[in-house]
């Protein structure tokens, strides 16, 4: 099982992170200042850390964090920050983070970037270094940048291209517009209407469209999914 | 009309200079009538003692027994006792002249001063000069100076009654200035209490003469306006905010209430919870944007700018809205720049910028009508424009798009919180860009220019 430490000093926020992560599945510490959590991050052993930015005492977030780092713990930390600003965001990466995201969240969000951060961690994370990904009877050759799914060739615009790389290194699990947005543009979301739907239709219909069983699925109020079908 | 105290009047600056004034010129006006008084009288006297001399070296010259008729003739015509002159013999008794007896002299030949007694009894002030004569007898040549007398004392009245004169109509004077100036400020501040008692769109008084008070009460004028307008568009801001959230939170409560008012099944519980989730996560998107144009606005990053090339950013957001204008059978025409178009600035603001106003453009044009997105760039100034083939945006409400929640009413049924164009409104602020929104005709036509970055 997945273990998570959240530091965190908002009690509130804790607990409901701690209740969401606890649906999802995870296993969960909680810890509402940053020696505290230091402490635990090096003692324990913790598959991912959502460490809050701004944290009362002598060690905030981000020195917290440089700590962590400078002691050669690598664990995937999650910075929750209610500072929204884009240097706010690269100075958290900067300090070690693996990923960052701004307060007010919706928890679905938070439970898909921590899968995606514990299967970066997961030996099936070498997989995706091969040069070739397999999810059902698609098949993404990394090197040539061609599709195939059975015997069809699909051909798809390189945007298209990226954003089937990114479900598919991830496959089975729950992708977020945000996520992808960040993936596959290098920019961060924001709130933009459909458009991701729109790219995710067309890359839909290219790889569903000829009466396969379809495998890019829409999850209600999260995000998409690519699946094998069986 | 308005009463000032007269305690508060020595108070007010204009008083105070005044005053000053009035001392420095009474300073002035003493030492000019000194040295004029100085000056007359002297010179009168110096006449009178160069006679008295003269009168004295011309006797002297004269015989004895000449001289002693002489006196007695002059004596005899001289009835008013204008030059008594009068000549003593050795033992100082008078031989001929109208004085009795000889006046006390310290020296000889040195003019001076004493009253003497007229034997008809009047007092008269007398500048005499002793002289003794070669044979024994002593001479004292002497003029009445009355009228000199007289004249100094004219000046020195005038000089006081001047004085008086000045002082009073200078401290009138300065009371009259004080007291306009007094009573200037308080209507100045009588308008600024009622301003700060919330009476915004009152103004100070100004008299249109430019003077010092007139010109600080039109710059604070002048900050008022601005104060008012942030004022307004903040009320603005509120407003909207309460309406525009009402609908959602009505729609939210009334939804879940519905379901717990019927006894549903199980589905149509989970339907009601997915609604109000979806409202409620549109509402938490609303704050998110809301926090975001606040951030932007309060934010001082431009010292986190670094080179970005609008035909990237450009670009970037054409690709990304590309299969949405698609969808619409619509044209998306981009036209870079040849060269490059740099301004320095927050990649990621001015995509989101951009994505904002090519969103918009998009939402409100007809299917399959055309949206141009060209960038320009020359030696000073970088532009992205964004021309589209709606409605356009009438006049009077191109200020008003930029307002936080502004829907106009045409777009209050399309998606949307109405703060796209906040936000790009502020991102331009914070990157002294200009946001210019002209009618295309048909259509909107939005320009974004920056300053061009030099290589």
């Amino acid at each position: 099982m997945t273990h998570v430490l959240v530091i965190e000093d908002d009690p509130v926020t804790s607990r409901e992170i701690e209740a969401a992560l606890h649906d999802h599945g995870f296993e969960v510490t909680l810890v509402d200042n940053g020696r505290d959590g230091l402490l635990s991050a090096v003692g324990d052993t913790f598959d991912i850390i959502v460490l809050d930015r701004m944290l009362p005492g002598a060690l905030d977030g981000l020195g917290m964090l440089t700590a962590l780092r400078a002691s050669g713990i690598t664990t995937p930390v999650l910075i929750l920050s209610a500072l929204s600003a884009l240097d706010e965001r690269v100075r958290g990466l900067r300090a070690g983070g693996d990923d960052y995201l701004t307060k007010p969240f919706e928890f679905i969000e938070l439970t898909a970037r921590l899968d995606a951060l514990s299967r970066r961690r997961s030996p099936t994370a070498e997989a995706s270094r091969d040069s070739r990904i397999r999810v059902g009877n698609l098949d993404i050759d990394l090197l040539r940048r061609s599709v195939r799914r059975g015997e069809r060739k699909i051909d798809l615009l390189p945007r298209e291209y990226a954003l089937l790389e990114y479900l598919a290194q991830h496959a089975g699990q729950v992708v977020t517009r945000t996520m992808l947005f960040e993936a596959v543009w290098n920019y961060s979301y924001d709130e933009r209407t459909n458009v991701i739907d729109v790219h995710i239709g067309r890359l839909r219909h290219k790889i569903d469209g000829q009466g396969d069983a379809p495998m890019l699925h829409t999850v209600r109020g999260a995000g998409y999914v690519l699946r094998s079908p069986e | 009309m308005f009463s000032v105290p007269l305690s508060e009047i020595p108070r007010t600056i204009s008083f105070r200079t005044a005053l000053m004034f009035l001392a420095l010129f009474g300073c002035s006006f003493l030492a000019l009538f000194g040295y004029i008084y100085w000056q007359t009288t002297g010179y009168l006297i110096t006449e009178v003692d160069s006679a008295l001399h003269r009168e004295a070296d011309r006797q002297n010259a004269l015989q004895p027994e000449l001289r002693r008729q002489e006196l007695l003739k002059h004596t005899a015509q001289d009835t008013e006792g204008r030059l008594p002159n009068t000549l003593f013999d050795a033992q100082n008794r008078p031989i001929a002249g109208a004085m009795q007896a000889l006046p006390a002299f310290r020296k000889y030949d040195r003019p001076a001063e004493f009253m003497w007694d007229k034997p008809n009894g009047h007092e008269r002030p007398v500048r005499f000069l002793v002289h003794p004569l070669d044979d024994g007898t002593t001479l004292v040549t002497a003029q009445d100076i009355r009228d000199i007398r007289e004249f100094d004392e004219l000046l020195i009245n005038a000089l006081i009654s001047g004085g008086l004169l000045l002082l009073l109509v200078g401290l009138a004077g300065a009371i009259a200035l004080g007291y306009s100036a007094r009573r200037r400020l308080d209507m100045l501040s009588r308008s600024i209490k009622k301003i700060v008692e919330g009476d915004l769109g009152g103004r100070l008084p100004t008299r249109g003469n430019y003077d010092d008070i007139d010109r600080i009460a039109t710059v604070v004028n002048g900050m008022l306006d601005a104060l008012e307008r942030l004022m307004s568009e903040v009320k603005g801001v509120c407003d909207d905010i309460a309406h525009d959230l009402r609908t959602p939170l009505t729609r939210l409560i009334a939804g879940l209430e519905r379901a717990q008012r019927r006894s549903l099944t199980e589905n149509e519980y989970a339907g009601a919870i997915d609604t109000a989730i979806e409202d409620a996560k549109g509402l938490m998107q609303t704050f998110r944007a809301l926090l975001r144009i606040s951030e932007i606005e309060g934010s001082a990053r431009r010292s986190h700018f670094t080179p970005v090339d609008l035909n990237t950013i450009s670009a970037d957001a054409v690709e990304l809205f590309e299969p949405l204008a698609e969808e619409r059978g619509m044209t998306l025409a981009f036209t870079p720049c040849s060269s490059a178009a740099t301004v320095l600035g927050d990649a990621q603001l001015l995509f989101d910028a951009t994505c904002n106003l090519l969103d918009n453009a998009i939402k409100f044009s007809p299917d399959d009508s055309k949206v141009e997105v060209t960038v320009l760039a020359d030696a000073s100034h970088c532009s992205i424009s964004i021309r589209d083939h709606g409605p356009g945006i009438p006049e009077s409400e191109r200020e008003a798009v930029f307002r936080r929640l502004y829907r106009s009413e045409s777009s209050r049924n399309t998606p949307g919180n109405g703060l796209g164009l906040s936000m790009v409104s502020a991102v331009a602020r914070l990157h002294d860009m200009t946001l210019k929104v002209d009618d295309a005709q048909p259509g909107c036509r939005v320009d974004l220019i920056g300053n061009a970055q030099r290589a």
